[in-house]
């Protein structure tokens, strides 16, 4: 179903004064272009210019068969005919010619008469360029972009490639270099168009797409193909063709002798290469060396199939108005400015008499939007805001979907819950159909409209003002007719009536007087339609679906209109990306608005698409507040909230985003959600944003929630925040004690915001927090573990949330201690190796910091380090040498040093990544002597270690080296800790009992372990032999 | 209205210097210059005029003489439908080069039927006292060729050179006639518009 609506996208209508009656029209960089019905002579009118003024007439060279003005370079290329011969000639420097009677320099393309080799004083004339070709043209098209030629004839297409050469400051000449030769075979296109690098190739009832891609040369091939002339190129690439065939592809142009009924045929992207039409690309251009191999990529291939049994003929069926349509989104800044660079999208149209298509090219390969006409359409331009159509009597102009596609190539973030826009996919509209009579040509350039209407010879008569009304009536009648073929009841739509009944243009222009005039005088007229700006028509739409908003507040036809005039504002913005920032200030103003109409469209929806009213509400710039306001204001026209829009106050008060609400705001709020979702009420109350609702009336909403059977555990940790807030310190208790603590951290995981605020930097510690804080803090330190290991909170969160709620506190170091009981236990319960070595480290430096500070901290641990060792395997059981070394002597530190020297008898830290923090520990006390040497030790430089205890405690030596003198390490005994302990009694003298007993034990391994010739090596030459002997006899056994 | 009849191509050729484009500017804008400069490349102005009853439009297209720019004027003899050959009657060697200036046209504008192709002879400035041409050898000369009509001209005082081009006029037209008369399919009579013959300018 086509929606026709009745606005008024176009402005005003006035009549060119035309000399002769114009055959070919055309329009491009604000003029008008109409070549005399004769055939040789062009007129060209200003658009821009209220009256559209003669600019120039000038004569061609021969009969115009068609005709196009390239803004790039301001030329005009013409296909001509003169006594047989077909030319293709350019027509540069044309606007010189508004002085009749100078004369017209000629010369072939190539050819720059005017260079330094010529010496003729520079003349400002128009020049006409003939570009020689091998075969007649058929058909031309120019690139937009860079003024590039492709013409089309019966074996090849040729792309030409526009030069500008600048010869004084205001002088400089335009000229052409043919580039590339594409030869095909067996097809020739009838239309053609071309746009940076796509060439889109029509005949009556196929549409070809391709891209030309420049690829380096790879050396090899060059070699060889530059061998071959290029046909025989071309005939390899022919016996490829068939090599394809036989292996099942079957090209559908080989199939002449006999007559198959064509079949309709879509085929998207690479796919498109198996349509059989075969292009080989022969580049002729000077520089061919450097430019490297152009290879043809297949875009895209549609064929039609007029319905022979339903009496359609070829005729009938014919494509026209084939199209490419390029759209920069000014992603790639440089490229949007220069308009050189590779577009961002890019679009192609054609159509049948009934139906148009536009596909979009990049990316992926996709049919956009289908037109389905009224009534057999002559001719369409596609523009990057309409679709305008001409049928017999009727300028339609419908709505195009480029800037939906854009926006997506533009911004990854929509269709996300972050930003919207409305889905390519959704159904084109006619905006307007405005009747004309006896339509021939259209054209359009900028905001500009050209239509050519003419009387049909024969029915000259019938536009005599007496029979005009009747004319009219049976107009209306068909259209009336056509309207509710395509799904539409005439008579339903109030809008209708009026476009039916009414003359279409406010007439306001000043040449109305004079359209009776010409009308009568000759059966043609050349009309120029002015259209509406963007921001007025926008305007004019939102408008126009209040209509529909006041009879159903759900309407699809007001989103439809809404979403329409939002696409509008869209591509107004593309088009203005380098704009007076003025312009698009007011048009931002607009787009801003658009989104909050959407919003409110989408907030009142109850099922599909409810959810896009949370992007377009923050696209609009509104506050939750007005976004509040607005919907409570509109829920007194209808009954209710709609799901939109409890779904973007969910989300909004959620993602904490939300402005602090006002004590009313808030309240409606929490009425909101009782009426709405009373299940979300805990979880609102919770919010941020939500401290300023009355906690009294939250409780009461809760208590009632309760009563009817809601899940306790949350709703009571709720209302014991809210009491906190009130200061009820006996509801408080109450809240609190009916769960068990395990319970209640669960409540915490499920609802985090009872216990903090904000994210990162903003991060805050509730009333409630500060109150476990103060009174539980084991269960704050239970639910902060919870949150974290259920991905609620992340240990660097964590940490800013104990620091905030601490801060207060004098605690001297710089981690409180509620936040290292909050490591400690989530070393505990963690799995994760990466937080278990994040946790370590912090731990580690927490512990050295304290035991090298004088200052006792005062806290008291949540967990002990003999907890700690109980029931986690990062802590291990102490060395029975570390107790020696350490005894219990050292109160205020003792805690920290046992969880340090635990951790380092444990098998998990790596002592390696803790060594700086090593530093600032001194080992002149008996504390930092054991770490140190439990380090040294870990490490596995026993050495270190023995010679370090032997200075300091020899008593813990032999306790050491029973501990960790084993394996590999046993020769330690003998090899270091014997000759050492030797030396020590040698200097200190024969009474250091403490020495004496380690040299026994030490003599007792050895003794096991060496052969009595090792030992006897070992012995000492002074030593005493009584009391070496039963060492000796020892190990002889 | 068939565009043969409509648009009518008439070039000019012949040496450097004996006064084409001075015929061309005067016979259009109706003016003279005494210090042209040499024409570069070709270069063409319309006249709309009416002979005998019919309208067309006189597509002149003047062409460079001097030699070095021979490569410039020779693609665009091709649909012509008449060929000015111009000497100059003080210049003897300029109308000895007239039967280079056929060879070369006809060559180049690529004519099917050379012997019935329209050529017009024009003596050009007339004014001058010292001729080298008389006007007997220049008449031999056209009707041994095949029958061309000459005519002696001065850009200078505008003597016949109206009367010239519209004699080129008349021949084409004539030709199309008797074209028209063997193949009458040939053509379209398309209904034309008395308006449009009296807004012409
Ligand atoms: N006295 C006299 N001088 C003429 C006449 N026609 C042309 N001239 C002069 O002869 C010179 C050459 O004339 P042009 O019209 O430039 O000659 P052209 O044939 O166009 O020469 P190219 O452009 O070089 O081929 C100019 O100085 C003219 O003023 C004429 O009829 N009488
Ligand atoms: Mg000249």
């Amino acid at each position: 179903m086509v929606h026709v609506y009745n606005c008024h996208p176009f402005a005003a209508q006035r009549i060119v004064s035309a000399e002769q009656e114009p055959g070919l029209v055309c329009c491009g960089g604000g003029a008008l272009f109409v070549v005399s019905a004769g055939g040789c002579k062009i007129e060209a009118f200003d658009l821009q210019r209220e009256e559209s003024p003669v600019i120039c007439r000038f004569s061609c060279a021969g009969t115009v068969l068609s005709l196009q003005h390239s803004a790039v370079g301001d030329y005009l290329v013409t296909i001509e005919e003169k006594n047989n011969a077909t030319y293709l000639r350019a027509y540069t420097n044309w606007r010189y010619q508004a002085v009749e009677k100078t004369r017209v320099g000629v010369r072939l393309l190539g050819h720059l008469l005017r260079g330094s080799s010529f010496r003729g004083a520079p003349k400002e004339q128009m020049e006409i360029i003939e570009i020689p070709l091998f075969e007649p043209p058929l058909c031309v098209a120019c690139c937009s972009l860079t003024g590039d030629l492709l013409v089309g004839s019966a074996k090849s297409l040729v792309v030409f490639s526009l030069k500008r050469q600048t010869l004084s400051e205001q002088l400089s000449v335009l000229d052409f270099e043919r580039v590339l030769i594409l030869h095909i075979q067996g097809w020739s296109p009838s239309q053609v168009a071309f746009c940076a690098g796509y060439l889109a190739l029509q005949t009556e009832l196929e549409v070809l797409v391709i891209k030309l891609v420049q690829q380096q040369k790879s050396a090899q091939t060059a070699e060889e193909n530059a061998l071959l002339p290029v046909d025989i190129m071309v005939e390899t690439s022919l016996e490829d063709d068939a090599e394809m065939k036989k292996d099942g592809f079957s090209p559908l142009h080989e199939q002449e002798d006999f007559f198959v009924f064509p079949k309709h045929q879509e085929m998207l992207g690479s796919e498109a290469q198996h349509c059989g039409i075969t292009l080989v690309p022969e580049c002729t251009a000077m520089d061919s060396e450097s430019r490297g191999e152009t290879t043809v990529v297949y875009v895209l291939f549609r064929r039609f199939a007029p319905d022979f049994f339903q009496g359609c003929s070829v005729e009938e069926t014919r494509l026209h108005s084939l199209q490419l349509h390029p759209i920069f989104t000014g992603k790639q800044e440089e490229s949007s400015i220069s308009r050189c660079g590779d577009p961002d999208c890019m679009f192609v149209f054609f159509s049948l008499p009934n139906t148009g298509y536009m596909y979009s090219l990049k990316s992926s390969v996709e049919l956009v939007s289908t037109y389905q006409y009224p009534e057999k359409a002559h001719q369409a331009v596609l523009s990057d805001q309409f679709l305008y159509v001409i049928t017999r009597n009727a300028l339609q102009c419908f709505t195009v979907r480029c800037s939906a596609v854009a926006a997506r190539v533009q911004d990854p973030y929509i269709d996300t819950t972050m930003k919207a826009c409305p889905p390519f996919s959704m159904e084109v509209c006619a905006l307007r159909i405005q009747l004309f009579i006896g339509l021939k040509v259209l054209c359009q350039d900028g905001d500009h409209i050209v239509l050519l209407t003419a009387a049909d010879v024969d029915s000259k008569e019938n536009t005599e003002r007496p029979a005009r009304k009747n004319t009219e009536w049976r107009e209306h009648r068909a259209l009336t007719g056509i309207l509710l073929a395509v799904g539409l009841d005439a008579t339903s739509a109030p809008t209708l009536e009026s476009l039916l009944s009414k003359s279409f243009l406010s007439r306001k222009s000043s040449v109305c007087k004079s359209t009776e005039a010409p009308d009568s005088a000759h059966g043609w007229n050349l009309y120029v339609i002015s259209s509406v700006s963007t921001l007025q028509l926008y305007r004019e739409i939102v408008e126009y679906s209040k209509r529909y908003e006041q009879s159903n507040p759900c309407s699809q036809s007001c989103v439809h209109l809404l979403s329409e005039a939002h696409l509008l504002l869209r591509s107004a913005l593309l088009k203005l990306q380098n704009g007076p920032a003025e312009e698009k200030q007011e048009l931002l103003e607009a787009f801003q608005e658009s989104c909050a109409h959407l919003g409110d469209c989408f907030s009142r929806f109850d099922k599909k698409d409810c959810h896009l009213a949370l992007p377009y509400y923050k696209m609009s710039g509104l506050t939750v507040t007005d976004v509040i306001q607005r919907n409570v204001s509109m829920s007194g026209v209808s009954s209710g909230y709609g799901r939109g829009f409890i779904f973007f106050l969910k989300h909004s008060l959620y993602e904490e985003t939300v402005e602090e609400l006002s004590k009313d705001v808030a309240d409606k709020v929490l009425e909101i959600f009782s009426v709405a979702e009373p299940a979300q009420l805990p979880h609102v109350v919770c919010c941020s944003s939500m401290l300023n609702a009355d906690p009294d009336g939250a409780g009461a909403l809760l208590e009632q929630l309760e009563a009817s059977g809601a899940p306790s555990i949350t709703l009571a940790l709720c209302r014991a925040s809210l009491a906190l807030r009130t200061g009820d310190r006996h509801t408080y208790s109450q809240q609190m004690e009916r769960h068990a603590e395990m319970l209640q951290v669960y409540g915490f995981i499920e609802e985090p915001r009872l216990l903090l605020h904000g994210r990162g930097v903003g991060l805050m510690p509730t009333l409630l927090a500060q109150q476990l804080r103060d009174s539980q803090d084991g269960l704050l330190v239970a639910a902060l573990v919870a949150l974290h290991e259920n991905s609620r909170i992340s240990l660097e969160d964590a940490h800013l949330f104990f620091q905030e709620l601490c801060k207060d506190r004098l605690e001297p170091d710089s981690s409180p201690q509620l936040l290292v009981d909050f490591w400690e236990s989530l070393l505990v319960a963690s799995s994760r190796e990466s937080t278990i070595q994040e946790l370590l480290f912090r731990l580690v430096s927490v512990y050295i910091s304290r035991i090298t500070c004088s200052h006792p901290s005062g806290c008291k641990a949540l967990k002990t380090a003999d907890d700690l060792i109980n029931s986690c395997s990062h802590y291990g059981m102490l060395y029975p040498w570390v107790s020696i070394l350490t005894p219990n002597l050292y109160h205020d530190q003792q805690e920290d040093l046992l969880k340090l020297q635990s951790l380092l008898c444990g098998p998990t830290l790596q002592v390696s990544s803790i060594l700086p923090l090593l530093e600032p520990l001194s080992d002149s006390d008996d504390p930092g002597l054991s770490v140190h040497v439990l380090c040294s030790t870990k490490l596995g430089q026993h050495e270190d270690s023995i010679h370090r205890l032997l200075d300091r405690c020899p008593q813990a030596i032999i306790p050491y080296a029973q501990h960790q003198l084993h394996h590999h390490t046993l020769c330690l005994w003998w090899q270091k800790l014997f000759p050492e302990v030797c030396d020590r009694i040698r200097k200190t003298g024969n009474d250091n009992t403490i020495l004496l007993s380690a040299l026994k034990e030490t003599l007792i391994v050895a003794a096991r372990e060496l052969t009595p010739l090792e030992f006897l090596d070992l012995l000492p030459d002074d030593g005493t032999a009584h009391f070496f002997l039963p060492h000796l006899l020892e190990c002889c056994q | 209205m068939s565009s043969k009849s409509s648009l009518l191509k008439v070039i000019l050729l012949g040496d450097g210097g004996v006064g084409k484009s001075s015929l061309m500017n005067r016979y259009v804008t109706n003016k003279f210059d005494a210090h042209l400069f040499h024409t570069i490349g070709v270069e063409f102005l319309n006249k709309d005029l009416e002979v005998d009853g019919r309208t067309v439009t006189l597509q002149i297209w003047d062409t460079a003489g001097q030699e070095r720019f021979r490569s410039l004027r020779t693609p665009f003899y091709r649909g012509s439908d008449c060929c000015l050959l111009t000497f100059s009657v003080d210049d003897s060697q300029s109308f000895h080069n007239l039967v280079n200036w056929k060879k070369e046209f006809i060559y180049y504008a690529d004519v099917k039927e050379p012997e019935s192709f329209p050529f017009v002879v024009l003596g050009n400035k007339l004014d001058v006292s010292e001729r080298q041409v008389s006007s007997e050898e220049a008449q031999e000369w056209c009707m041994e060729s095949g029958g061309y009509p000459y005519f002696e001209t001065s850009a200078k005082d505008a003597t016949n050179v109206a009367v010239a081009f519209e004699e080129a006029v008349r021949r084409v037209l004539s030709l199309e006639d008797r074209h028209e008369h063997l193949i009458p399919t040939d053509t379209v009579n398309l209904h034309r518009k008395p308006r449009s013959a009296t807004q012409c300018c």
